[in-house]
């Protein structure tokens, strides 16, 4: 048993510990408990995946021997170990925040069936990453969703909580059925095997529309874990109602579960065989990003507008797949190999961001009691420090240099632009649509959380209870700046993260995207001699090799197809934006603190037209600040609820209007709504045919089943 | 728009050459009273009891004027104790009697805020004007700020009612330092016809300082700008020796 | 007034209001017109509004309340275009009685009317829902009120101490939703108001005005001065419609002291009120045009407003008309020289205006920005009794000097009124050129059919009395309500301007709008706050 190995059975037995310490200890302590046992947990898994990816250690455990289908076992891969590594990205500081946060519960509800459930879920999360064949795979799968399912419902006195929790449960428990019956078949297919590298070796040729079935089956049952377009209805109604510290891991790395279901099944084990399921992921993944941010930007609720913009991250995570899978079977193992890189790399990213918005989130929602942007405001005077680490987070997840989201969208796009590629005009058209898409996510994101931090930290307090709200405690701000740390990192150094996730991709994608992507002759001396005196002078021209030698490993991220001839190079550097940045900033700082010396400053209310009294209610609200958006894309948001009254007396005399707008979730409109419509009008036929309590009629029924089943049975 | 713009071009300036050259264009100002001589005291007081504002007093056989009280009403010039009227506009005083200028700073780029603290519309057009075509008071270097964050001078328009005088001390202090004021208008120099009265303070002295004055009813867009040149510091470039224009006697 | 009218239909209306509510009415015959005085109780006060407005389709002219010695009385003054007396129904309240049932509901025209009077009278209209600060704003001790005799009219105002969190109705009720404060200090040169736009971000679903911050009391002031003091506020109170307000103040002097002025000076006043009129329009169309950053247009419009801002000047003296005006006539004479100059001048001027409206209509994106936009339509125009330009625009015929011609318009009539159906700010546009060159065509008929004789009358003392002067202000129609003492001074004077009877339609035009047309709004009513505040 190796070191790795050792550590993941700590973190699991610390989980254990951590269990059964929260059941035992009152419920005040429950979120030291988080805090105690968890962290350490979470920071064993993440030391144990970390040997696995840049140490090359494995793990590999096996459980028990199953009576038929043979031995049940453990077994770490380099994918397994990227999203063992985004997992604890987002556990780590959840149970850090929780040390704070669960106070607010304990006067309320009883946290520690809480503090348990929740030890257990990441203990279950990582077995499920690590899980080597198919039967563990499913049986952990399904413990963990039911596991997920009660943290949610902690504040469970709440109708709309369990309503959530319920829907979480049911939409789950179909994807889980949907995947359990594809996967089965898979392996029945395969010829029984249920190891995954067996099942991949065996599975050998199989028919294209059988693997069009699979691969669709297979999709939709991941698709719904991941919250994707149209399967995404539970997930702005559960994320928002969960305690913040599960927020932040349901949607900093529960949905990256889909994502590893759709890698694991759809394209390493089953590998596409033609460009259409690339396409079909590619398509869903675009129109997840865009639905997800436009919801998001007319959300007013702090944790249902991040939940929303979960479903537009993991779209666009799921593009990225999708380009590579249709990458792949187009044989162009560079571009496959970038575009599922970026696919990690903007896995990771969104873990570190989302959890850090997420908890943010919490802390605003601990320290004002409201989550409405409609009644928050001034939050930065009143939480200078949260709103400094708010204010990262936004700017990464809105994707602006040098903070890491800026790294995986410029890469995302420029991935799509290599669509040239294609000699397939169809594969071209839906790339240039799909990136057209993909640009417009990335437009609404900036406005999005523009509003998210200026509607709650800037202006003023549109309540009382924002006006009150004081800096949060510690943990907070440790399990935040963590991850602001983390982000600005990934941010500057995507040079030293792409050979990672290339080798970690590796399997995946038989060619490797770190030549492609960064060039060794960044971070070695001599990386230059592979390419050609050509290729580098056009390189140098663009002033790529300014500060060569004083700077070993630049960050610079560069899009070339390496050839004589074409030397087509897209270049940026987060770390010289960064540099750049920082030197600008303290520049400026110089020149307002020499040049404005003598100057005397005076404060005075603003100016506001001579008006009596500038009202909180005076300024730009939330709502009308993405008004905007909703009035553009009104065909996508109606026909919403629309209740529009004025009360007049007499005429002309109006003594109020009313204007209720309830935007639908298009998902639910044009999907969940007709599903259910449907499935509640078959569910009116079969209660007119079976007449409750005649049991002769209840014979008759199970004897006519009996003779189709038997007719069935006879015919096939 | 091309024909727009061709229009445009092929207009004529009309703007006018004060303050380098004197401007005599007939209709640019109602002009004013100026102090009188009469054959005795009986008459200088028989024109000064002309006068429905009292703007003109009986000093032994002199009738002198009070510009910052006339209100161009011409009763004063339709009696049978005519007072002698001047149709000048370089009327525009320091206020208070002091000297107060913008300094070399302010002189080529002015950036001037307008409130209307109860002024009739005519004055408020009249500052319009200066603006526009003719006036164009942006050649030398004024203009108009939409917000008072930005404004060296706050031009202050009629006699201060009760309810804007908040606002007035809001903009007023909105200003940032070094600021002036232009009191325009009869209105805001004394109250006028307005004051003193429960709803006017009666001069907006009263309630900021005030750097120059510039008197008329309403005062005409020349007189502003002899204001605004007053208040920069100059006058000086104001020719003098042209800029008067003979004083006559009207009907 | 009119003499189509046959006095047995008088007689009708004496009887009917007798039968309404035993109410005792007579007729004043008078130069200016015939008056049908009615005198009702408060209890008959709406029966009878109910039957004017609703039968004999009389409008609203104004409200006049009074604090004599005896009692309140309020005069709800009528009229009827083209045909009928002019009515006044007068309640007259006993004591200390300050109740009278409010008719706004039934007239809307008199709600603003109603709630002027509850702030400076102290008056309670029942059934009105929305008394309140209006004329005094918050900072006004409550059950002080400024226009009762016992008011000191030149003591301070000690101004209430004011909740620092006050905050203005809102009635707009939807997540979200909040209000854009606009005022009264606000970008541009613009006079003091302030509008608050309630909305949810892009559309505004209704604009609150608060005006009044401009209030002088001009009518307090008049209390007890003498008609000629009097005069120089009532010219300066507007100066942008100075010919047209001292007329209708002249003219209800006029009607008290029973004279008649002379037809020459008749037809100078018809020319300094047209004059008076194409410059109003012409900064009106200035400000339209500066709205949608028409700046060729707009700087030749400019051009135009101060050539006959000019023109004023060299004819009577002053550039916006002040003193030309005075009881009896006009303050005096001009030679054969000086009207030829004005004849010039107007001809070049129309000339002007009308090549440029040529080019503007066939502008398409100054077009695209006024079409459909402030749309007030023509039944709410008739509902709220707008007047001037803004009703015209709408098809509704208000033009006084059609539909009541008074002094030297008995005699040049004017050719045609300016009428436009759509109502929106195109209309409006339209309206103000059509305006513009019927005024040209009016003064050049009046110049050449210029009366001789003396142009005022001789000064003599004016009797105690009462009349109501009305004017086609550039704005719309003007009432002047004057009472003169025994003394000769002034004892009542209501100024109900145009201004303040549109203002109170504003809102019907700015209801769901995008932010941006708002300007566009606002200068396409072109409405004066000086003249709605006085």
């Amino acid at each position: 048993m190796n070191v790795a190995e050792e550590l993941f059975l700590v973190s699991l037995l610390l989980c254990v510990a951590g269990a059964v310490a929260s059941v035992l200890l009152p419920g005040q302590w429950t979120g030291r408990v988080l805090a105690v046992f968890g962290s350490p947990a979470t920071a064993a898994m993440l030391t144990a995946a970390s040997l696995v990816l840049f140490g090359h250690r494995s793990i590999e455990l096996h459980l028990w021997r199953f009576p038929v289908l043979g031995m049940l076992r453990l077994h770490v891969d380099g994918v397994s170990a990227l999203f063992l590594l985004a997992l604890g990205i987002s556990f780590l500081p959840a149970f850090l925040f929780s040390d704070g946060y669960m106070l607010r519960y304990q006067s309320h509800h009883d946290p520690r069936a809480f503090g348990m459930f929740f030890h257990l879920l990441f203990a279950v999360c990582s077995l499920v990453l690590a899980a080597g064949d198919v039967i563990s795979f499913l049986l952990l799968w399904r413990v963990m969703s039911a596991l997920a399912s009660f943290p949610i419902a902690l504040e469970h006195k709440l109708n709309e909580n369990r309503r959530a929790s319920y829907l979480f449960l049911a939409m789950n428990e179909a994807g889980i059925i949907t995947a359990t019956v594809g996967i089965l078949w898979m392996v029945a297919l395969a010829g029984g095997h249920i190891g995954f590298r067996l099942l991949h070796a065996s599975l050998g040729q199989i028919s294209p529309t059988e693997h069009w079935v699979l691969f669709l089956i297979l999709f939709f049952g991941f698709s719904v874990k991941a919250g994707l377009v149209p399967l995404s209805s539970w997930l702005p109604r559960a994320h928002p109602v969960a305690p913040a510290n599960m927020s932040a891991v349901l949607s900093g790395c529960l949905l990256n579960f889909g994502v590893y279901g759709i890698i694991r099944f759809d394209a390493i084990i089953m590998p596409p065989i033609s460009a259409g399921p690339g396409l079909v992921v590619l398509v869903v993944g675009a129109a997840s990003a865009l639905i997800g941010i436009l919801y998001a930007t007319i959300d007013n609720d702090l944790k249902k507008m991040l939940a929303h913009s979960s479903t537009e991250n993991l779209g666009i995570i799921i593009a990225n797949v999708g380009m590579g899978m249709v990458f792949t079977t187009c044989k162009l193992p560079v571009l496959a190999a970038i575009a599922y890189v970026v696919a990690m790399y903007h896995m990771i990213n969104h873990s570190t961001y989302k959890t850090l918005l997420f908890l943010g989130a919490g802390a605003v929602d601990q320290q004002t009691g409201t989550r409405d942007l409609n009644q928050l405001g001034g939050l930065l005077k009143r939480m200078p420090m949260l709103a400094a680490l708010f204010l990262l987070g936004c700017l990464a997840i809105a994707a602006l240099p040098p903070l890491n989201g800026f790294v995986s969208e410029w890469l995302t796009l420029q991935t799509i632009l290599r669509s040239e590629a294609f000699t397939s005009h169809l594969n071209r058209v839906i790339f240039a649509l799909c990136g057209a898409g993909l640009a417009l996510t990335a437009a609404l994101a900036v406005t999005c959380f523009v509003k998210a931090f200026a509607m709650s930290f800037l202006g003023p307090a549109r309540s009382e209870k924002s006006a009150r709200a004081v800096e949060p405690v510690n943990s907070t701000r440790i399990s935040m700046g963590l991850l602001v740390a983390l982000c600005i990192f990934l941010g500057i150094g995507p040079t030293w993260v792409i050979p990672e996730l290339d080798q970690a991709m590796e399997p995946l994608t038989h060619g490797l995207a770190t030549d492609a992507l960064v060039p060794p002759f960044f971070s070695h001396p001599h990386g230059d001699k592979q390419f050609t005196s050509g290729f580098m002078k056009g390189f140098d021209k663009i002033g790529a090799g300014a500060g060569e030698k004083a700077i070993p490993a630049r960050g610079l991220v560069v899009l070339h197809q390496g050839g004589r001839s074409n030397p087509v190079v897209y270049a940026m550097s987060t770390f010289y934006m960064f540099g750049v940045l920082a030197l600008i900033i303290f520049l400026t700082w110089l020149v307002v603190r020499v040049g404005t010396r003598k100057r005397i400053s005076t404060v005075s209310e603003p100016w506001a037209g001579g008006l009596r009294h500038l009202a909180p209610d005076m300024t730009y609200s939330a709502t009308g600040f993405s008004n905007p958006v909703r009035v553009i894309f009104r065909s996508i948001f109606g026909p919403a609820v629309r209740e529009d009254s004025d009360t007049e007396v007499a005429g002309h005399f109006r003594t109020a209007i009313t204007r209720q707008r309830d935007d639908g979730y298009i998902v639910d409109r044009l999907f969940l709504r007709p599903l259910t419509t449907a499935v509640n009008y078959a569910a009116k036929l079969l209660a007119m045919i079976h007449k409750p309590g005649v049991v002769n009629a209840y014979a008759a029924w199970v004897f006519l089943m009996l003779l189709v089943l038997l007719v069935v049975n006879r015919l096939l | 728009m091309f024909g727009w713009f061709l229009r445009g071009a092929a207009s004529r300036i009309r703007t006018t050459t004060y303050p380098h050259q004197s401007d005599s264009s007939p209709g640019t100002t109602p002009g004013r009273p100026v102090a009188t001589a009469f054959a005795d005291g009986q008459e200088a007081q028989r024109a000064a009891d002309m006068c429905p504002v009292r703007a003109i007093r009986a000093v032994d056989s002199t009738a002198e004027v009070d510009l910052s009280r006339c209100v161009h009403c011409l009763s004063c010039v339709r009696g049978t104790a005519a007072m002698k009227w001047k149709n000048d506009y370089n009327w525009a005083v320091s206020g208070c009697g002091g000297t107060t200028t913008t300094g070399r700073a302010f002189r080529k780029s002015l950036s001037i805020r307008l409130i209307d603290t109860g002024s009739c519309d005519a004055v408020i057009q009249e500052v319009k004007q200066l603006a526009k075509p003719y006036y164009n008071m942006h050649k030398l270097g004024f203009f108009i700020t939409p917000t008072p964050r930005q404004a060296d001078v706050l031009m202050v328009t009629g006699p201060v009612t009760s309810h804007m005088r908040l606002a007035l001390k809001k903009t007023y202090d909105a200003m940032p330092d070094p600021k002036w004021v232009i009191a325009v208008g009869n209105c805001a120099i004394s109250g006028c016809v307005f004051a003193p009265s429960f709803m006017s303070g009666g001069a907006v002295s009263n309630i900021i300082p005030v750097d120059v004055q510039v008197p008329g009813c309403p005062p005409p867009p020349l007189a502003i700008l002899h204001g605004l040149l007053v208040l920069t510091g100059r006058e000086q470039e104001i020719d003098e020796a042209r800029a008067t224009t003979g004083v006559e006697e009207k009907k | 007034m009119n003499q189509r009218t046959h006095p047995t239909d008088d007689n009708i209306m004496i009887s009917m209001l007798k039968e309404l509510g035993d109410i005792v009415s007579n007729i004043l015959e008078s130069e200016s017109g015939r008056l049908l005085a009615a005198a009702c109780r408060a209890d008959t006060l709406s029966s009878a509004v109910a039957w004017l407005v609703d039968r004999r389709k009389y409008r609203f002219a104004t409200l006049v309340v009074q604090a004599l010695p005896s009692g309140d009385l309020l005069d709800y003054w009528f009229y009827k275009p083209d045909a009928g007396p002019w009515v006044k129904l007068s309640v007259r309240l006993s004591g200390q009685a300050r109740t009278v049932p409010s008719i706004s509901e039934h007239v809307h025209a008199v709600d603003w009317h109603e709630r002027q009077a509850e702030d400076l009278f102290g008056m309670t209209f029942t059934g009105h829902p929305k008394l309140g600060d209006f004329v005094l704003h918050e900072e006004w001790r409550e059950g002080v009120n400024p226009m009762r005799p016992e008011f000191d009219a030149v003591k301070p105002m000690v101004e209430k101490e004011v909740d620092p969190r006050w905050h203005p109705e809102k009635i707009l009720r939807t997540p979200g939703a909040f209000l854009m404060p606009i005022g009264p200090v606000y970008s541009d040169c613009a006079e003091s108001a302030q509008f608050f736009l309630e909305t949810v971000g892009e559309d505004v679903v209704r604009m609150i005005p608060r005006f009044f911050f401009k209030y002088r009391g001009v009518e307090k002031l008049a209390e007890h001065r003498s008609i000629l003091d009097v005069l120089l506020m009532v010219e300066r109170f507007s100066g942008t419609s100075a010919v047209a307000h001292a007329t209708a103040f002249c003219r209800a002097v006029e009607t008290i002291g029973l004279v008649a002025v002379p037809p020459r000076g008749e037809a100078l006043r018809l020319i300094g009120a047209e004059l008076e009129r194409i410059r109003h329009h012409f900064s009106l169309l200035s400000d339209i045009c500066h709205s949608t950053g028409m700046v060729v247009p707009s700087a030749d419009i400019d051009v135009m407003e101060e050539e006959s801002l000019r023109l004023s000047a060299q004819w009577s003296g002053h550039r916006y008309l002040y003193g030309l005006v005075s009881p009896g006539g006009v303050a005096r004479d001009f030679s054969t020289s000086e009207l030829a100059l004005l004849s010039n001048g107007i001809t070049g001027l129309a000339h002007a205006a009308r090549r440029l409206y040529e080019r503007l209509q066939f502008t398409s994106s100054f077009l695209d920005r006024f079409e459909g936009v402030g749309v007030v339509p023509m039944l709410n125009a008739r509902r709220l009794g707008l007047v001037g330009p803004i009703a015209r625009a709408s098809s509704f015929k208000t033009d006084l000097r059609i539909h009541a011609p008074y002094g030297f318009y008995r005699h040049c009539p004017l050719a045609v009124e300016a009428l436009e159906s759509e109502g929106d700010g195109y209309a409006r546009i339209r309206v103000l050129f059509a305006e513009v060159f019927a005024s040209a065509d009016i003064i050049k008929r009046a110049l050449a059919n210029l009366p001789d004789g003396p142009v005022m009358l001789p000064e003599q003392a004016v009797p105690a009395g009462e009349a109501l002067g009305y004017v086609e202000a550039p704005k719309g129609a003007a009432f002047h309500y004057v009472r003169i003492g025994e003394n000769g001074g002034v004892e009542r004077l209501q100024l109900t301007t145009p201004s303040f009877t549109n203002w109170h339609g504003f809102h019907l035009a700015a209801e769901n709008f995008a932010f941006q047309d708002f300007p566009i709004m606002m200068a396409s009513f072109g409405l004066s706050i000086a003249e709605s505040d006085r």
